[in-house]
């Protein structure tokens, strides 16, 4: 897989950067505080997973009571199509994410190389370099912080989902019946708060670990500034790569995260390539949306893929959007241009002008 | 300079039309109520949904409209005075795209990497959105009122 700098952090690294950039090939930091301080990025190494769920169960314990209760009755939305979604009284859902889970754990049995292999991976927000659910937020809820941190404003969100549907995982989740839009127009604008996991903001403001990385008893992840976390996950990569048979050359398949939406501040680094470990987790997603009951095969694969994002190749979704920064710069001077462009013939040739 | 009492044509006057119509509708559709209200059910209209696809041509539907009020700009610093049919015609008109054009390029530079503080960028996605919707209705007025036109008639 080749890896060219988009423009977007050709623009934003200065050329100096983008050299280096072109050079390394690995996605740099959206954040303006990478200038200050380098954004902190997290390494799992899901090798090393057993699948405790001590990590998941630290997160609920720590964050799930900072999700109130909806008011009931919540108000019903109009049209009648738009859903309520309410995990309220489902609070011990932990296979997947909820508002009330921003953490689960994928337990996945799958055969390689002849082999039973059994790989356990932590699933939540891969707080992304240049994540699209905070661009295209029209409220400005959703934020990335300086540390690297992808977060959403509770108390301004209104809950309309978009943040799920732009999000290449589809990874926040909404609690209907609370949150600001009460107060607005609860039956025609919004339908709650979206959740997902904030890495621990206000621990790490504090200097402390987040949670999961301090109760795992395998140390399967690690958190640090990007630069260093990044080489950590290419050597350890190279490793499995080698280990796997398939030659150190291969290492970007053994990882996930470090290249995908643009690049993430949460890189994935496993024993077997990643494309495997995604064709298990379709796998499993099929087999739920045929248990599910859910006639409509449409609507039942929906209903398995929702809170349980898979781990396929994604590009760099705002990508596109980023691209076009060049038309708004260059169509007001090319505007200015026509506009000015028949100075002399206006002066010199009309002779005072007036017609 | 020199005074061009000929109104502006109608290619300029159905270019910013439709630009500035594409830009309303698409900017407004970067609220998730399209999908919600039916909107994206009506045929042909399906594209709506797509958030990237909205953000995209909103960039576009701008562009077009910064190239032709720049167009004008230059008409006058060449001396043209025109009576324009389309575009702002009074302090308010030009007080609002202002407004526009600047939050506008701070939501553009924060999408491109610009870190800017959390306040700021909610007040600038309310700024924008208002002045949007100022411009939208005033527009509206306009264009009802059939003012401008009655200004054109009484001059002529």
């Amino acid at each position: 897989m080749k890896f060219s700098p988009t423009r977007r952090q050709l623009l934003k690294g200065g050329l100096a950067a983008a050299a280096g950039l072109a050079a390394s090939g690995i996605p740099r930091p959206r954040s303006a505080g990478a200038a200050v301080g380098e954004p902190l990025c997290t390494v799992l190494d899901i090798s090393k997973c057993i699948g405790c769920e001590q990590c998941a169960e630290a997160c609920r314990e720590q964050w799930q009571k900072t999700v109130p209760d909806p008011v009931k009755p919540m108000p019903q939305p109009f049209p009648s199509r738009v859903p309520i979604e309410d995990w309220s009284q489902k609070k011990d859902v932990s296979d997947r994410l909820t508002p009330y889970n921003w953490l689960y754990l994928e337990h996945l049995s799958l055969t390689h190389k002849g082999e039973e292999v059994e790989v356990n991976i932590p699933r939540r927000c891969m707080h992304c370099l240049n994540p699209p659910c905070v661009d295209l937020c029209p409220f400005g809820a959703s934020r990335v912080e300086k540390n690297g941190i992808v977060r959403i404003d509770p108390d301004i969100c209104l809950g309309g989902a978009k943040c799920r549907k732009v999000c290449p995982w589809h990874i926040p989740q909404r609690q209907s019946g609370l949150g600001i839009y009460l107060k607005l127009m609860p039956s025609y604008a919004g339908n709650g708060v979206m959740f997902k996991c904030h890495r621990c903001t206000p621990l790490v403001a504090q200097g402390k670990l987040p949670r999961c990385i301090e109760v795992c008893p395998q140390q399967v992840q690690s958190i640090g500034p990007r630069d260093q976390q990044v080489k950590k996950a290419v050597a350890l990569a190279k490793q499995k790569a080698k280990a796997d048979g398939a030659g150190e050359e291969r290492w970007r398949d053994y990882v996930y995260g470090l290249f995908e939406n643009g690049g993430t501040n949460t890189i994935y680094v496993s024993a077997l390539p990643f494309r495997e470990i995604n064709r298990a987790l379709k796998a499993d997603r099929a087999q739920r949306a045929k248990e599910s009951g859910i006639k409509d095969p449409r609507r039942a694969k929906r209903a398995a893929l929702a809170g349980r994002p898979l781990m396929g190749p994604v590009a760099d979704t705002m990508a596109r959007v980023d691209n076009l920064t060049w038309a708004l710069a260059l169509a007001p001077v090319a505007g200015l241009a026509a506009g000015l462009s028949r100075l002399a013939a206006g002066k010199g040739g009309r002779k005072g002008g007036e017609r | 300079m020199y005074h061009d009492r000929s109104h502006s044509g109608p290619v300029s006057h159905w270019l910013y039309g439709i630009a500035v119509g594409f830009a309303l509708f698409t900017g407004f559709g970067q609220m998730p109520i399209y999908k919600r209200y039916y909107l994206t059910d009506i045929p042909g209209l399906g594209w709506a949904a797509d958030f990237y696809t909205t953000a995209g041509l909103h960039y576009l539907a701008v562009a077009l409209v910064l190239g032709l009020l720049a167009w004008r700009v230059g008409l006058y610093l060449r001396g043209v005075r025109k009576r324009w049919l389309w575009g702002p015609g009074t302090a308010w008109g030009w007080l609002l795209f202002a407004l526009l054009a600047f939050s506008g390029l701070m939501k553009v530079l924060r999408n491109l990497g610009l870190y800017l503080p959390p306040s700021f960028i909610v007040t600038i996605d309310l700024v924008h959105m208002g002045s949007a919707m100022a411009l939208m209705f005033t527009g509206l007025g306009v264009i009802i009122s059939g003012r401008r036109r009655k200004a054109k008639d009484s001059a002529l």
